[in-house]
């Protein structure tokens, strides 16, 4: 008796032992809801991705309010570079956001000269930093130094017009130098220019939808009412970058679009890979009252992968560089990790960074283990590692077994090592049709080969047994007929006698 | 049993002309073996749905129904022979409402013969072989359009363009008919409702 209240005391205390343990790091919550989109367009829950970790105001940093910013970019050393559109100046930081140096202007051939409203800005390989310095109508080029390297001007070209005004707003460089720039009042596509600053053309340009319900109003208005009416034009890009092989992807703000995110190969075409149930574009249902995704920045990360950032609703999309919708986070609102007026997406190391121009502030966002899982099970595909992928990806589906990519990733590894039975499982369950009918027509073709032998023997005895079945009954036929002939030999006489008749 | 049941039947959708003909004035086809027929096609129905292979099935798992599968094949069928029924009095039609409903039913047979076989069939295709499976089950709608064309013509003794405007009338009928069950029912619907709160107004007062 004593022995067992002495255990369940000890019971007691024990469960007193787990419930003080400190909370598992999961357990911090973001301030939205995370969800992806499942093969019939629904919204599910799913483990957040990211969550916010801290938020950087100019104050934090020490420089000073912001006023404005419009863009933000990393570079390949780490650094992290902030354009202060409002205060006309570049803030420099280091990973750890220890401000390096405030850029406020330059040193133009002997006078100092300075930005105004810089809006847009890049960062090459080599650390040179090109600044969209729009209200000065140039893009500025400096060295890490903050040396002058050269300005790219108003284009000189027999295609534009007289009247025409350079008003750049986001810039991009290839590996190649050349200089993609959206401005701003150009429909025609991105302003491409050389490294020597000379006008080339305009790649990619975005198409005018019909809208054949207008087009009805248009043939039965007077004129009068036409020249009230909005113009067709083709909607601008609203932001640009550049992958590690020099294909542009760009984002336009064309509210009814399918491919509001476009990937722009040298000559201006658009391939980007759609292989998702849905289009990308961001959010597939969502409120009318809050109507669709608005990208207004795009960020290629590592592996194929990339991030488009929602200023409508304030969300940050990823994708896989097969179209699949990888996950959503961010939101609009007023909490850390919510966002007023996002312009700029960013990632800095595993981190992403959103430059909050409403707030004027930065939000780095932390992947959780869900996030990090599927980075890196993401990153296996995209080179080539299926094997390796499968245990991460089994991992994902530990944290959400909702998660379709995963089983079809899995399904795809499966098929790789003939394991064809199991594969149409995971593609069945990923509802990846294309990778069922591979799997399927192997699987089809495995069993084939295995009872083929089997299915002859067979087919060639039901045969054997019809023929001996028909012979049999033939022959029994036959003595049948032969025994009533013997048994009525008159037979030839009644046929005789209706001859007879005739 | 034999005879009524899967003789007639697999005889009429080969040779309707003759068929629809014994249908008619030889006394042949029954009315039981017209429900038989509209129960296999809302089986096969549910069975294709629910088990046709998964590189043609869209279906949503989660959002089949049988009990709505039943009224989306049994509603139309006798919306169909009533608003024929309806059309073919006012235009001179011979046939009588047995004889369109019969006509209607047998006319489904190709559905069910094709239907159950390419569910089977449809679970051992690759995504290329798909086009078989569309192509059987066009074919099967066509035949039993065709079959329903000469099952009407030779029930109302109608010419060929008679024929085909009677059918485009009837769907229309189908609408209206459709409109007036609304309308009715909205009606009823509020008269009720209004009898309710009549009802509720006096045991408030007293």
């Amino acid at each position: 008796m004593i022995a067992k209240k002495w255990l369940l005391s000890l019971m007691a205390a024990s469960l007193l032992i787990v419930y003080t343990a400190p909370e598992p790091a999961y357990a911090e919550s973001a301030p939205y809801e995370s969800y992806n989109y499942n093969y019939w367009e629904e919204a599910v829950p799913a483990p957040a991705a990211y969550i916010p970790e801290r938020t950087l105001t100019g104050k934090d940093l020490g420089v000073g309010d912001f006023r404005e910013p419009g863009d933000m970019a990393v570079a390949a050393s780490g650094l992290i570079y902030i354009a202060d559109s409002g205060n006309g100046r570049i803030i420099c930081l280091d990973p750890d956001w220890e401000v390096i140096k405030v850029i406020t202007g330059f040193d133009n051939q002997g006078t100092e000269d300075s930005f105004k409203n810089p809006s847009g800005l890049y960062i090459t390989e080599d650390g040179n930093l090109y600044v969209a310095d729009t209200d000065n109508g140039r893009v500025v080029i400096l060295s890490p130094e903050g040396e002058l390297l050269g300005m790219v001007e108003k284009p000189a070209s027999d295609i534009l017009p007289a009247d025409f005004k350079f008003i750049p707003v986001k810039v991009t460089v290839d590996q190649a130098e050349r200089v993609y720039v959206i401005a701003k009042g150009i429909f025609e596509g991105i302003m491409q220019f050389d490294k020597n600053g000379e006008f080339i053309g305009y790649v990619g340009t975005n198409k005018v939808q019909r809208d054949y319900t207008e087009y009805l109003w248009r043939l039965i208005s007077t004129k009068a009412q036409k020249a009230q009416m909005a113009l067709f034009v083709p909607t601008e890009f609203s932001n640009i970058d550049v992958d590690a092989k020099g294909f542009l992807y760009a984002t336009n703000i064309d509210p009814g679009s399918k491919e509001p995110v476009k990937r722009l190969n040298p000559s201006g075409e658009d391939v980007l890979k759609r292989f998702g149930y849905f289009d990308i574009k961001g959010d597939i249902r969502y409120r009318t009252a809050v109507g669709p995704s608005k990208f207004t920045d795009i960020k290629v990360l590592a592996n194929g992968m990339y991030s488009a950032l929602d200023a409508n609703q304030g969300k940050v999309f990823t994708y896989n560089d097969e179209g699949d919708l990888l996950y959503v986070y961010g939101g609009k609102g007023n909490q850390t990790g919510t966002f007023k007026i996002p312009v700029a997406v960013e990632f800095s190391q595993e981190n992403q960074l959103v430059l909050d121009r409403g707030k004027g502030n930065i939000v780095v966002f932390k992947p959780t283990r869900f996030g990090t899982s599927v980075n890196e099970a993401v990153g296996y595909h995209y080179n080539g590692e299926d094997s390796l992928a499968v245990p991460v990806w089994r991992e994902v589906l530990k944290l959400n077994s909702n998660y379709d990519i995963a089983y079809i990733g899995i399904g795809k590894s499966l098929l790789m090592d003939k394991n064809n039975k199991e594969a149409l499982k995971y593609f069945k369950l990923g509802m990846d049709r294309d990778g069922y009918s591979v799997a399927f027509k192997r699987y089809r073709r495995e069993v084939m080969q295995e009872h083929f032998g089997t299915f002859l023997t067979a087919v060639m005895i039901l045969v054997l047994a019809w023929l001996s079945y028909k012979l049999f009954s033939f022959w029994r036929r036959k003595r049948l007929i032969t025994a009533s002939r013997q048994a009525s030999p008159n037979l030839k006489e009644g046929n005789a006698h209706e001859a007879g008749f005739h | 049993m034999r005879q009524d049941f899967i003789k007639f039947p697999l005889h009429l959708i080969v040779h309707p002309f003759d068929s629809f003909w014994d249908m008619k004035y030889e006394g042949k086809g029954k009315v039981r073996v017209a429900l038989t027929i509209l129960l296999l096609v809302v089986i096969s129905m549910i069975l294709k749905d629910q088990f046709a292979g998964f590189l043609v099935n869209y279906n949503d798992p989660r959002h089949l129904n049988s009990i709505t599968q039943l009224f989306t094949v049994v509603f139309p069928f006798f919306l169909w022979c009533l608003s024929n029924w309806a059309i073919t009095t006012l235009m001179d039609g011979e046939g009588k409402f047995k004889e369109i409903m019969m006509a209607t039913a047998y006319a489904l047979v190709p559905l069910v013969i094709i239907y159950i076989p390419m569910i089977v069939a449809s679970r051992f295709m690759a995504e290329e072989e798909t086009a078989f499976y569309y192509l059987m089950m066009s074919i099967s709608s066509i035949w039993f359009v065709a079959l329903l064309f000469v099952g009407i013509m030779t029930v109302h003794q109608y010419t060929v363009l008679k024929t085909v405007v009677t059918m485009l009338l009837t769907v229309a009928v189908m609408g209206i008919v459709v409109f007036l069950g609304t309308l009715v029912l909205s009606m009823l619907q509020q008269i009720i409702e209004f009898f309710i709160n009549i009802y509720r107004e006096l045991i408030f007062r007293t």
